[in-house]
């Protein structure tokens, strides 16, 4: 036996005592204990994740830790990257979620790349064989390193529990610094168990060789789009996911009421402004409304605040407001012209660009241009939002969300999952706090609301969490119904079930000749089944039964079900067929 | 097509090549040649890799999406006529008896290539050039008979007064070229 293992099967070292006792030789902390330190000198008060047999030290050292770090056992390692998702994206901190080596750490994967790609901020940790069966297709040994690189902001292997301070240290400052993104620390059995060689300090970084990404942007390119802004006839404003993550609410909105430009969201930019607010159009994008898509093609200088052109915003990225000069404004120099050229581009934190461009740019008068978005407005209602919300002897979506929508307010915190409920919140929710859409937006990760849903709540406990899962994405993440119910806290889940999958469906429909290749469901039974797992709720099927349902739900103490079923085969409207451009938006 | 030469520096830490390659590998960009090796300034890697492409615009996101990675210092992109570059390369002929000597001369002062290994049945040659200089020199010895031949990576050095890790961070103020 080597001398490491040796060393790790001692019982001593695992079970050290945290606090050192006054008077005496301080001890020196095991690498398990150094994490517990670390993760709290982070402000880490929850965790979510999943113990196994190369991270039992890092859970033997938690257990002493238990009443400063709150851990949420979810049911699969998958629910812990999306909760802690949640948690990121309801509270504005790093999401914690922890795994296993081998199995654990690939389940991690979907969340860790959900979280690259909607730049949220995470830091995984998982386990790994002691570092002496390194390569060796050791027990759950698995290159995780390697698989996660392409989908994590920075990733680190470490051996030597000295290291921890110093890696974690830098692994929360990537997370959060520029552009957001997930990071995965990966630590070798050994490396938990074995003593620190000396004093734990922790030293936050601020800064690195490498990253440092620019917050206060050149002032030349700000006056620049100051110029461009002031002498534009028709300027409008796109914003995304960016004004949120910079917490620039309030200075976007300034912004826009200064100007008095009109301005349209993306799908995560959702909630950033209120939904009633004047200069609020909508939000755009694939299945985004008429008006915000189609003046894309209008306006003569375009203004992007914190998106990234992604494809379901443009369809056509080279069609795309051709006729429009562009100002881009976002923080990571890399989207800069990687989808469209840009005339004035500003590369630096929303919220920092926002104040040194305020004072350099005056009102204008877009009475008329801001009266064409809403010209087109009627046609909408006619078409799409009459229709979504009556018309048909079953429930339609657009009708639950809108009553939720009243019942709450518009305050609700809404997490949602993928496909046409997804969709369909986006469109009827009357978003009135930021931070209140939560949705796998870059990733489309089916799944992801139960585990998300769990976070957000833990991440903003005194808002009121809700959230629209379709029949096919609950089955994903079904088990971590029993990580609702095992935290206690009160969790609003509502199946909109329309037994299909409904967004391929509605594609197979029009695009596929309605081939209806492998989109019909056989569903359990739900509600019996939340009820298995601790969680009360109840099926609704008929339309005068609806606001009672609603009510019954929302008036629930505790996590509660809320089943309702819908049209089966309801399409969602407006359409942009992917690849297309805005101009070809279909209303139905 | 252009050839572009992209010169990334990089702290020194394992897994930082699989970093970098990802990024070429998900645009589908060949790599033809690679270099690695310490630059003049201790712990810091410089690498030099070739690619060729059909549009300026994609190498620049590329130089941009490989600056992401926290342990890039600094990426500079070049096409062919704003550098000096080389290549080495060994070949190794085979010299039986009784086979058409070979002619050094014409090797050293034409070709400035050198034999830098006498075997007894065979020789090691090694030339310094670039590809079309050392391709050259491989249609010369091929009727010899090649028994073996490998080609490095291309080094090499930017047509400006100042050497690049002159640009890199030094107390970690670092501009950004947008």
């Amino acid at each position: 036996m080597s001398k490491i293992a040796e060393i790790m099967e001692e019982p001593v070292i695992a079970s050290v005592s945290p606090a050192p006792e006054i008077g005496t030789v301080p001890k020196m902390l095991s690498g398990g204990q150094a994490l517990m330190e670390s993760l709290l000198a982070e402000g880490v008060d929850t965790i979510f994740g999943y113990p196994g047999g190369a991270i039992m030290p890092i859970y033997d050292a938690l257990y002493d830790y238990t009443d400063r770090i709150r851990h949420v056992l979810v049911r699969h390692e998958q629910g812990a990257s999306h909760a802690a998702e949640g948690y990121a994206r309801s509270s504005g901190r790093v999401g914690v979620c922890m795994a296993t080596s081998g199995p654990g750490a690939t389940n991690l994967v979907t969340g860790i790349a959900d979280a690259i790609i909607d730049c949220t901020p995470m830091v995984a940790i998982t386990g790994q064989v002691a570092s002496h069966l390194l390569g060796t297709d050791a027990f759950q040994e698995t290159d995780v390193i390697g698989i996660t690189t392409p989908i994590c902001k920075w990733n680190y292997q470490i051996i030597d529990p000295d290291e921890i301070p110093e890696i974690l240290a830098k692994a929360f400052f990537i997370a959060q610094a520029g552009k957001p993104g997930p990071v995965l620390i990966d630590i070798t059995k050994d490396a938990q168990t074995k003593l620190m060689s000396k004093k734990f300090e922790y030293k936050k970084v601020e800064k690195l060789a490498g990253y440092h990404p620019r917050r206060v942007p050149k002032i030349e390119q700000v006056e620049k789009a100051a110029e461009m802004i002031n002498n534009a006839k028709r300027p409008y404003i796109l914003f995304g996911h960016g004004v949120l993550i910079s917490e620039a609410v309030k200075e976007f909105q300034a912004f826009v009421e200064k100007t008095d430009i009109p301005c349209a969201s993306t799908l995560l930019g959702l909630s950033g402004m209120p939904i009633d607010h004047p200069n609020y159009m909508g939000w755009l994008g694939m299945h985004g409304m008429y008006a915000p898509n189609v003046m894309t093609d209008e306006c003569d200088v375009l203004i992007a605040i914190g998106m990234r052109f992604d494809d379901r915003v443009t369809g056509d990225a080279e069609l795309f407001a051709k006729q429009a000069r562009i100002i881009h404004i976002e923080i990571d120099p890399a989207e800069i012209e990687k989808i469209k050229k840009t005339e004035a581009p500003v590369v630096g934190d929303i919220k920092e660009v926002l104040n040194l461009l305020m004072p350099l740019v005056k009102k204008g008068d877009y009475t008329a241009w801001k009266n064409e978005f809403r010209k087109l407005e009627p046609e909408e209602k006619l078409k799409v939002t009459d229709r979504d919300l009556g018309g048909s002897d079953q429930i339609k979506m657009a009708e639950v969300v809108k009553m939720v929508s009243d019942k709450t307010k518009g305050e609700a915190c809404v997490v949602v999952d993928v496909g046409q409920h997804q969709m369909v919140a986006a469109r009827y929710y009357q978003f009135k706090k930021p931070h209140s859409y939560i949705a796998s937006g870059g990733l489309g990760t089916m799944g992801f609301a139960i585990p998300a849903a769990l976070g957000a709540k833990m991440g903003a406990p005194d808002r009121n969490v809700i959230a629209f899962i379709g029949d096919g994405c609950f089955q994903m993440t079904i088990q971590e119904l029993g990580t609702i119910a095992q935290s206690g806290l009160a969790v609003k889940l509502i199946i909109l079930n329309n037994n299909f999958l409904g967004m391929v469906r509605q594609w197979q429909q029009l695009f596929f000749d309605k081939r209806y290749s492998f989109v019909e469901l056989q569903n359990p039974d739900f509600i019996t089944i939340a009820r298995g797992f601790g969680i009360d709720g109840h099926k609704c099927t008929e339309r005068e039964s609806l606001e009672e349902s609603i009510d019954k739900m929302l008036n629930h103490q505790g996590s509660y079900l809320l089943e309702v079923v819908v049209e089966k085969e309801e399409n969602v409207f407006p359409m942009v067929p992917a690849g297309r451009s805005v101009s070809e938006i279909r209303l139905e | 097509m252009s050839t572009y030469t992209i010169c990334v520096f990089t702290e020194n830490s394992i897994g930082l090549l699989n970093k970098i390659t990802v990024i070429f590998t998900r645009r589908r960009i060949n790599i033809d040649s690679l270099t690695v090796s310490e630059t003049e300034r201790k712990g810091i890697s410089r690498f030099t890799i070739v690619i060729k492409h059909e549009k300026r615009e994609e190498v620049e996101k590329l130089v941009r999406q490989t600056r992401k990675i926290v342990e890039v210092l600094a990426v500079f992109g070049y096409l062919n006529d704003d550098i000096v570059y080389n290549e080495i390369a060994l070949f190794k002929i085979a010299t039986p008896l009784g086979s058409k000597p070979l002619d050094v001369d014409t090797i050293n002062r034409v070709y400035k290539a050198w034999v830098v290994y006498w075997g007894l049945d065979y020789v090691a040659i090694q030339k310094t050039g670039t590809e079309v200089e050392i391709f050259d020199f491989f249609k010369y010895l091929k009727p010899y008979g090649i028994i073996e031949f490998v080609r490095s990576g291309r080094v090499a050095v930017g047509k400006t007064p100042q050497g690049l890790v002159e640009y890199l961070p030094e107390d970690m103020e670092w501009e950004y070229y947008l």
